[in-house]
């Protein structure tokens, strides 16, 4: 005979049913019982968001360094940035030249998302001497005073090499905290053995490919809700790509979910430099960069096998644009030096021979963006012994060059108000339970 | 045989004497035996009450204003339900599949782990003879390489051009490679069972190993055939030991998600731990990564306390 505390199977079972029944009246108490305060949807307040048609200037967070202040001695450099973003060569070529100074360098603080990188950042635990961010934190980052404004004296390479484009930025209005380290487009990758270049070149909407279920299996997606949803939008004709529109968001979370019944896409953070080179997809979303970079993951690494992977991106060049940024953070132990390494990073040459290896345009003057399609940078040349010995950017896909005529006209993804961000959340958790 | 079996708890009477006497003559405090608990106590206040309060205080807390980033708040009195309540509510909602998916991967991939395991533990119990530590040590081999190069090991097994794909097309099972990584659940639940299965295989094997060889002498004795014997004698005594197997490979399956990323990455196979995984990576969904870890830390009691249940009614029936 079972003591008086225990329960049956049945008693299991029926109590456990109706717990669960009881959560979802939960809910509605729970919400009763909410505090007033910070809502979990946060606040814009604190920060203004940058347009193209509304610039920011960010408030002066004191003053920047002398222009007189000597390098620091002996100093090791500090890099906070993306993984596999920078190729070390260039960066020892720079300790080399800073041999005199005895400047060291152990290696690059990496992170896997930006919120990740700001949150190295603000623990403290990472002094960086120089951060990558990218543009929609970069106010958040002056509002929370975590970086320091620049020195224009002691980075004259951003005037004399970098496009006017960005001596005036829409979101750094007198680039008071900010320069500009890549440039890239978000489009469409895709197999040339498998869709050919005159298909998606002759699709009415090219964008629509995501969807074709000629495709069903080999559809890959970033795990990135904005770009991913970029890129529904653009093929819905919304050029808003920050849209808080309630019809917008309604047609872009119903064309989301339709891809699933469509073409059950995956998942994938390699899905354009890795997965789409070895034949796993025929059609990804796709940075510029991601593409370029892609003769790296390419099996077996020659030009031929490179020749199959393509990106499309739109004839009249509106689409998708962004660039990322480098900044000091306030907390830099060596700002002189990463003055330095700024004006050395963004100079022509160091910023084509990187270019070369990571795959990711700098926006240089000096740099033919049609002689890209034609020309070696250092990277292609030293690794003709295992991989394809391209030019900067393969012949056969043009449009994954940037061109400074590219900024005016493309669309660009800025940081988005709580309230909207969070409905885009929403959307993206849905296609992310693979609802359809 | 009666002399030895009469003769045999005299010694033990006095033994048991000689130690109470023994404690009789030692006076320990009454924290004595108490303190020995201080060390675990402590672990788990560091290692997962105050984790788990913080859990709670992110799931029930605010956002930073700026970053949006998760701030726990650690008064109950100023806890907001708002996220939680939404994620309970989306749980009901389009979320449901998610959890279907989870609980279907999970049960299926724990009933072929135990099938495989039982088995094999099976045999190294009863007929490993001499050769038992050899086949341990082969059994917990995969330990020796990580989960995630395991896991990766595969990617390239079952790629379209990949070893299995080779195989198959060699033997001409297929006339065409199967896309094994392409939002499979089957590939997904193999994937699991391959990482979980060793888990479970000794827990099966150390409860096998104790079972006393008498007793299914016996059975065959009151003439019970083998499979009588295994069914009547071998399955209810080793009942403990496979809930303990399932419970122990089963409760991380179910927060598990880097199976299903790397196997995967189909929405259409997600679980419960990639969303964990995509909120957590996330601007301002930190609270509703806490909200779904603490969810699925009540899903997961429910069987804990089944298992919980079950042990200490075998326990009292011994």
């Amino acid at each position: 005979m079972p003591r008086r505390n225990d329960l049956s199977r049945r008693d299991f079972l029926i109590r456990a049913g109706a717990t669960a029944a009881a959560i979802p009246t939960l809910s509605a108490i729970l919400d009763a019982c909410t505090k007033p305060g910070q809502p979990a949807n946060g606040s814009s307040d604190a920060f203004q968001i940058a347009r193209p048609d509304n610039p920011v200037t960010l408030p002066m967070n004191g003053e920047p360094i002398a222009t007189d202040t000597p390098i620091e001695q002996g100093a090791t450099l500090e890099i906070l940035n993306w993984s596999v973003y920078m190729w070390n060569y260039v960066i020892k070529q720079f300790i080399s030249q800073q041999a005199g100074n005895g400047i060291k360098f152990s290696g690059i603080t990496t992170f896997n998302n930006m919120d990740e990188g700001v949150q190295k950042l603000q623990s403290g635990k990472v002094k960086a001497d120089v951060f990558f961010p990218t543009i929609d934190v970069l106010g958040k980052l002056v509002a929370a005073d975590l970086l320091q404004p620049l020195n224009h004296d002691l980075i004259p390479a951003l005037q004399h090499d970098n496009w006017a484009a960005f001596q005036n930025p829409y979101y750094d209005q007198q680039w008071r905290y900010s320069v500009p380290y890549t440039i890239y487009t978000t489009g469409i990758g895709y197999r040339r053995d498998v869709i050919h270049d005159d298909v998606i070149h002759g699709m009415d909407n090219p964008w629509s490919i995501l969807w074709d279920p000629t495709y069903k299996g080999q559809i890959g997606v970033y795990p990135s809700y904005r770009d991913v949803m970029a890129i529904v939008l653009m093929k819905n004709g919304i050029t808003d790509l920050n849209t808080g529109n309630p019809d917008d968001l309604a047609t872009l979370r119903s064309d989301l979910l339709a891809m699933i019944d469509a073409t059950d896409p995956r998942i994938a953070y390699d899905a354009a430099y890795n997965k789409l080179p070895k034949g796993n997809f025929s059609a990804v979303t796709a940075w510029s960069g991601d593409i370029v970079a892609a003769w790296g993951y390419n099996p077996p690494y020659t030009e031929k096998a490179y020749q199959n992977v393509g990106y499309w991106f739109p004839a009249d060049r509106k689409g998708p644009i962004d660039n990322d940024l480098i900044a000091i953070p306030k907390n830099a132990e060596h700002p002189r030096l990463a003055h330095e390494f700024i004006n050395y990073w963004i100079s022509f040459k160091n910023a084509m021979n990187n270019f070369s290896w990571n795959g990711y345009q700098p926006p240089q003057t000096k740099a033919n963006v049609d002689a890209l399609t034609k020309e070696q940078g250092l990277y292609n040349k030293q690794s003709s012994s295992w991989a394809a010995a391209t030019s900067y950017v393969g012949p056969w896909m043009p449009d994954a060059a940037v061109r400074e005529s590219d900024f005016p006209i493309g669309y660009r993804e800025g940081p988005l108000p709580p309230d909207v961000d969070d409905q885009w959340h929403q959307i993206w958790s849905e296609f992310q339970a693979g609802v359809s | 045989m009666s002399v030895s079996s009469e003769a045999a708890p005299v010694p033990r009477r006095r033994r048991r004497k000689t130690h109470a006497a023994d404690e009789e003559r030692v006076h320990y405090s009454r924290w004595f035996w108490p303190s020995f608990t201080i060390p675990a106590t402590i672990w788990l206040a560091i290692l997962f009450i105050l984790p788990l309060y913080t859990v709670i205080s992110i799931a029930f807390g605010t956002v930073d204003p700026i970053f949006r980033g998760p701030l726990p708040v650690y008064e109950p009195w100023w806890w907001s339900g708002n996220q939680f309540g939404r994620v309970i509510d989306d749980s009901f909602s389009f979320y449901r599949p998610v959890y279907v998916h989870t609980f279907e991967y999970v049960i299926v991939a724990s009933a072929i782990c135990l099938v495989l395991s039982y088995t094999v533990a099976y045999y190294v119990a009863r007929f490993g003879g001499k050769r038992k530590a050899l086949l341990l040590v082969l059994l917990i081999a995969p330990f020796f390489i990580s989960y995630l190069m395991r896991m990766l090991a595969w990617i390239n097994l079952l790629d379209t051009q990949g070893y299995v794909n080779k195989i198959l097309t060699f033997l001409h099972i297929t006339p065409h490679p199967i896309d094994w990584l392409g939002g499979r659940p089957s590939t997904v639940i193999m994937g699991l069972v391959y990482g979980y299965v060793p888990y479970m295989v000794l827990p099966l094997y150390a409860f096998l190993d104790r079972i006393d060889p008498n007793l299914l002498e016996a059975g065959r004795d009151l003439g019970a055939g083998p499979a009588r014997t295994f069914f009547r004698v071998t399955l209810p005594l080793s009942r403990p030991g496979i809930l303990a197997a399932l419970v122990i490979v089963s409760l991380p399956m179910f927060g598990d998600y880097y199976t299903n990323n790397l196997l995967s990455g189909s929405p259409k196979t997600t679980m419960l731990g990639n969303l964990v995984d995509e909120a957590v990576n996330s601007t301002g969904q930190g609270n509703k990564a806490a909200a779904f870890v603490l969810i699925l830390m009540l899903l997961v009691l429910i069987p804990m306390l089944y298992y919980m249940r079950s042990t200490s009614k075998s326990l009292a029936v011994r």
